[in-house]
């Protein structure tokens, strides 16, 4: 008798502790869920496209502080998988620069641009990136045929004014493009 | 060991600083002292020039992969007072530490630098003599 006391208070506390765990991830997964719904709202805003932007470029520190010196902070969406992995391959002939970047640091920004890359991306842009680039691995987001066909109409010249300095510097037009808002509605080109 | 190379590298710039060999020395902070003393070990000279410095920022060569001439001041222009811009058009902050507080204060970022740019420029990494006259002639700047 006292033997089955024993068994069966186990048994309740065994379950009770398994209840709290299930329900500790639970709730974990709830935040999780909160926290990217959170994040489509931003670029909910003044978009027309439901979800098309991404906050993908700030997000990541060591991407940010090895790569935009140089350059914008290309979203991961804007380029497949293997283009990624391809151009983190070749950090050290990265378009005539040595990008001199220790293996643990090219290995995390890598494995961050890969975490969502055009494959995975939320965006509409991402999937009309990808269809466009068929089964080639391109290494410049300026070559990509959607977004050339998306830039088609813009003069060569007008990339050459100082205050764009090249097609490669999105957020000179794109005045949402750090936020990860690429809408032609906030589309902002300089005069000079 | 490590601690072995800081004293070695302090010592030697120690020295360097007793003889005046490196103009406006006591403008860069101690890691960045530290990080020159070890330029001028491992370069094998006595001293510094500002002047060759300012020769290799100035210097201009053939890109052999890019097909165009090339030279620290494609990017950073020749008044290093005022900022520059990228190969793709992103602004430079002023490369001048008297006119930027930040330059040539963290003895990794320079490191990184120098990596960078030396073979976006030379193709070629820099020698530590290279890498001293630099730093010599961009601290000497008013």
């Amino acid at each position: 008798m006292k033997i089955r006391y024993v068994v069966k208070q186990i048994l309740i506390a065994g379950i009770l502790t398994l209840s709290l765990a299930v329900n500790a991830s639970v709730f974990a997964d709830e935040d999780e869920e909160g926290e990217r719904h959170e994040r489509h709202e931003k670029h909910e805003k003044g978009g027309r496209h439901k979800g098309a932007g991404r906050v993908a470029i700030a997000e990541n520190a060591i991407y940010k502080s090895e790569c935009s010196s140089c350059h914008f902070l290309y979203p991961p969406e804007f380029l497949p998988k293997r283009s990624w992995e391809a151009l983190m391959k070749g950090s050290d002939r990265h378009f005539g620069e040595n990008l001199a970047l220790d293996e643990k640091t090219g290995k995390e920004i890598l494995s961050y641009l890969i975490e969502s890359p055009a494959e995975r991306g939320s965006s509409e842009w991402a999937g009309k990136i990808l269809k466009s680039i068929g089964s080639a691995t391109p290494l410049r987001i300026t070559e990509v045929p959607y977004i050339l066909k998306e830039h088609r109409k813009i003069k060569p010249d007008v990339f050459k004014r100082k205050s764009i300095g090249s097609f490669s510097n999105c957020g000179a037009c794109h005045t949402g493009a750090a936020q990860g808002d690429f809408e032609e509605d906030s589309v902002s080109i300089p005069k000079q | 060991m490590r601690q072995k190379i800081y004293f070695v590298s302090v010592l030697a710039f120690a020295v360097l600083l007793l003889n005046g060999n490196i103009a406006d020395a006591g403008n860069l902070n101690a890691p960045m002292q530290s990080l020159m003393g070890k330029y001028l070990k491992d370069s094998g000279e006595k001293s510094f020039s500002a002047e060759e410095g300012k020769k290799l920022f100035f210097l201009k060569r053939m890109h052999s992969e890019k097909k165009e001439e090339i030279s620290c001041t494609s990017c950073h222009t020749d008044d290093t007072a005022k900022g520059g811009r990228t190969p793709v058009g992103k602004p430079i902050d002023p490369l001048s530490p008297a006119v930027n507080k930040e330059r040539f204060t963290d003895p990794e970022k320079v490191e990184k630098w120098f990596k960078r740019n030396c073979t976006g420029v030379l193709e070629r990494e820099c020698t530590p003599k290279e890498k001293g006259d630099f730093v010599t002639y961009m601290m000497s700047l008013k």
